[in-house]
């Protein structure tokens, strides 16, 4: 049969945001593919020249509307970083508190778009739910509901609210609970594991070498994490486990996550127990020094990196972002090349696009 | 926590020589680089635990980035930034080794007449569409990449946007 091009997007449902996939198929069998993204650019490092350093604190929220915390954290230890501020130790266990909280909220809503996506509506309205908890909480501590505007250069805006700690326990005890049923839902299902089991398989050398990162190169059974490899904020006092799975498949990826979020709910856990009283934010400096700093953290989606580059002035001269998904969605090809068109829904979700962050 | 544990390790392991318990995994790639590039290294800086700087001339990066890969064990490269100056755009590279929990910075320099510096996509794939998005945005060419077009852009848009000229 011919092979011919066919657009999955701009306008399709599997997109989850904005971006066009380009596929190559001959009768059923995908034989090339090509991602296009660019539909959100926003220039946000270039937005970020003409800001001060503390007025971009809210523009990096806007990366990702679905981990808005976990860059807005990157940017400002890029900037303490480079700016040689010291964190107080309060702020460090808040900020860890709060990034876990938005590292399970972030997988619940991964996991509803892809409950959706392979037919278990139910699973959209359960992880939407039960997400609800967690961005309750963070409500509590940060103001807000998706873009928290939370981390301060130098700590963060405020302190926990009362009984902060006991409502997060409560939340944590409930999650884990609720994890065990969707694990009974998802497993339990036939159609699920069809469609996960043995798609989208990729090895441990393509993964590292396309520079896939976080829960997809986990899944493929590299056990590496950037908060165990190279811990910034409190992570070396937190006993957790970087979650991993061996097989390299969409189901692999699926229970990376899961396991992630009872690791989370383990952080937590220790995060508000073990917090010490004092200060949770000190005065940064207003102008930054001439040099770089580097940021570099575990976003839900993969490896956060950020470069900045300080010229004297208020503002920044450079910032550079790296988002794990815009690399990661560089392998569709290695990824999709011989898999048949009804499994790219499973293979591209199972990567967690946002385009956010893609596009910036 | 880190290096408590690899610090164990070692005591652990088998004797070795003293000269190989003290080296530390980023004195061992210093003096690779060193070795191999006598010339082209300069400016050698450890920033902070597990974090180094390097800055190497352009006509050996893609040789130094093979080397990193295949001998020094640098599995993933996780960033490529282009910034301009006055006179030259430097390309930063932040290549990390999972297995000693590395991350090297490698700095080149490339003049604003031509701004050009060879791809190293074909060492790490996850360097295509970064190096894409160097060019994209800042307008710096990679020699040999597989397909050098605007990527976040449209195609037919005249402007390489995070220059200093360009004001929106």
């Amino acid at each position: 049969m011919a092979e011919m091009w066919i657009n999955m997007g701009p306008q399709h449902p599997m997109t989850h945001g904005l971006w066009n996939l380009r596929i190559k198929v001959d009768g059923e069998t995908i034989v090339d593919a090509e991602p296009v993204v660019g539909y959100l650019h926003r220039g946000i490092e270039k937005l970020a020249e003409a800001r001060t350093y503390t007025q971009v604190i809210p523009i990096t929220d806007r990366l990702c509307y679905g981990a808005s915390l976990a860059w807005s954290h990157l940017y400002c230890t890029a900037a303490e970083d480079l700016m040689g501020v010291e964190v107080p130790e309060r702020a460090e266990y808040l900020r860890v508190a709060a990034l876990e909280m938005q590292r399970i909220a972030s997988h619940l809503m991964w996991l509803a778009a892809y409950a959706a996506d392979l037919g278990a509506m139910i699973g959209f309205i359960y992880s939407m739910r039960d997400r609800e908890v967690f961005i309750d909480l963070l409500q509590a501590l940060t103001g807000s509901r998706i873009t928290y505007n939370y981390p301060r250069i130098g700590g963060v805006a405020h302190d926990a609210p009362p009984d902060f700690a006991r409502d997060s326990l409560r939340a944590c005890d409930y999650m884990e609970k609720k994890l065990k049923e969707y694990e009974d839902l998802y497993e339990g299902s036939k159609v699920f594991m069809l469609r996960n089991e043995g798609v989208g398989i990729l090895s441990k050398e393509d993964a590292m070498n396309l520079g896939i990162t976080g829960p997809s190169l986990r899944g493929s059974g590299v056990k590496c994490d950037v908060r165990k490899d190279m811990p910034y904020s409190v992570y070396p006092e937190m006993d957790f486990e970087a979650a991993s799975h061996p097989d390299g498949d969409c189901y692999s990826r699926y229970r990376v996550r899961m396991d992630e979020m009872y690791q989370s709910c383990k952080i937590i856990r220790q995060a508000v127990t073990k917090m010490p009283a004092g200060k949770w934010r000190v005065v940064a400096p207003r102008n930054g020094p001439v040099g770089t700093g580097i940021g570099r953290v575990e976003d839900p989606r993969g490896e956060g990196m950020m470069y900045i580059v300080g010229d004297g002035t208020d503002r920044p001269y450079r910032l550079k972002i790296r988002s794990p998904i815009f690399v990661s969605v560089s392998a569709a090809p290695k990824l999709l090349v011989g898999y048949k068109v009804a499994d790219v829904v499973a293979i591209m979700g199972g990567l967690d696009m946002c385009i956010g962050e893609t596009d910036r | 926590m880190v290096d408590g544990g690899r610090g164990e390790q070692r005591r652990e392991g088998i004797e070795r020589p003293p000269s190989l318990i003290s080296e530390s995994p980023e004195e061992r790639v210093i003096k690779a680089l060193l070795e191999a590039f006598p010339t082209a290294v300069t400016d050698f800086k450890k920033l902070r635990q597990g974090v180094l700087r390097a800055r190497i001339e352009r006509r050996d990066l893609f040789k130094a980035c093979m080397m990193l890969r295949d001998q020094q064990g640098f599995e993933h490269l996780s960033m490529i930034s282009a910034v301009e100056y006055d006179t030259r755009f430097e390309v930063v590279y932040h290549i990390t080794s999972y297995q000693n929990r590395l991350l090297v910075e490698l700095i080149t320099t490339t003049p604003k007449e031509d701004p050009s510096v060879d791809s190293i996509s074909s060492i790490w794939g996850g360097a295509n569409w970064q190096e894409r998005e160097a060019y994209d945005l800042m307008g710096v060419k990679f020699n040999n990449h597989p397909k050098l077009e605007r990527i976040l852009l449209p195609s037919d848009y005249l402007y390489h946007p995070l220059r200093k000229d360009f004001k929106g």
